[in-house]
């Protein structure tokens, strides 16, 4: 048993994409139609390529409740760890990224949250 | 841009005004002003925070009602676009082909007949959570892998 896929799920598929891989710099993977819908992963070009994060449709009404209830309690839904988090936050910045929290030092990580445009919080992390 | 707690907050009671569908319908300028931000800080952060400018969301939001009451059958097409928050089935109509590329009445059929349920949604149109992935073309997977294997 491996770990190879995870997800998080976005409000509009084609804004997902647009924002996980021009404005965070993922890469896309697989982008396949599946009935109404597309499969679309993406991976870090820094690695692993065969961990995919998948970009799914929200569109269970029961989904998106819980997200939109996570989102306005400002509570990320995923986390992704950098290594220069004070570099990310500038470039994501000047990029248009809209942050809930600057880079903050709790216990043994930097944080910092934004909102990645298709409904979720996106927590980044740098150990200290 | 930096969105501190109250700042926050404010954009997320806005998201939920926008949803409302009833009458009468809030100006944007109605909505910032509730949420006590300048129209134009307004519609810089909401679209920095949703992707969409308020407007869109509130089309977003109406459409895709549309199409999950539309996708259950039972309604008419003049019904949606009441319930909706639309008063001319005209503009509603224009504004759901341009933005879905088919007529709300194409949709309704072409997505019922997805169904074989009256009055449920069907369910290729909710997928749940990595459900789509049992829909991909075969060996989707073993292409990827092999893929890797060469990188």
């Amino acid at each position: 048993m491996r770990i190879k896929l995870t997800s998080i799920m976005v409000d509009e598929q084609d804004k997902a994409t647009r924002f996980y891989t021009e404005i965070l710099g993922f890469k896309k993977k697989h982008d396949i139609p599946v009935g109404e819908y597309r499969w679309i992963t993406v991976t870090s070009p820094e690695g692993p390529d065969d961990l995919e994060l998948v970009l799914e449709p929200n569109a269970n009404p029961a989904a998106r409740l819980f997200q939109e209830a996570m989102f306005s309690q400002g509570i990320p839904l995923a986390a992704f760890e950098v290594t220069d988090i004070g570099g990310e936050f500038a470039r994501l910045t000047a990029q248009g990224v809209a942050f809930t929290r600057p880079p903050t030092k709790a216990g043994p990580v930097t944080l910092a949250v934004f909102a990645d445009t298709c409904g979720n919080l996106i927590q980044l992390y740098q150990p200290v | 841009m930096l969105l501190r707690h109250e700042g926050f907050r404010r954009l997320c009671q806005a998201r939920d005004r926008l949803r409302e569908v009833g009458e009468p319908c809030p100006s944007i300028a109605d909505v910032a002003r509730d949420v006590r931000i300048s129209p134009f800080h307004f519609i810089r952060q909401f679209e920095a925070a949703f992707g969409v400018t308020p407007h869109q969301f509130r089309i977003h939001t109406r459409l895709d009602l549309a199409k999950r009451l539309l996708a259950m059958g039972q309604y008419s097409v003049t019904d949606v676009c009441m319930e909706v928050g639309f008063s001319s089935l005209g503009s509603f109509s224009a504004l759901f082909t341009r933005r879905l590329g088919e007529t709300p009445s194409a949709y309704r059929r072409r997505v019922r007949a997805m169904s074989q349920v009256p009055g449920t949604i069907p369910a290729g149109l909710t997928p749940g959570c990595l459900t789509l992935m049992g829909g991909l073309p075969p060996r989707a997977f073993a292409k990827a892998s092999r893929n890797f294997e060469e990188a």
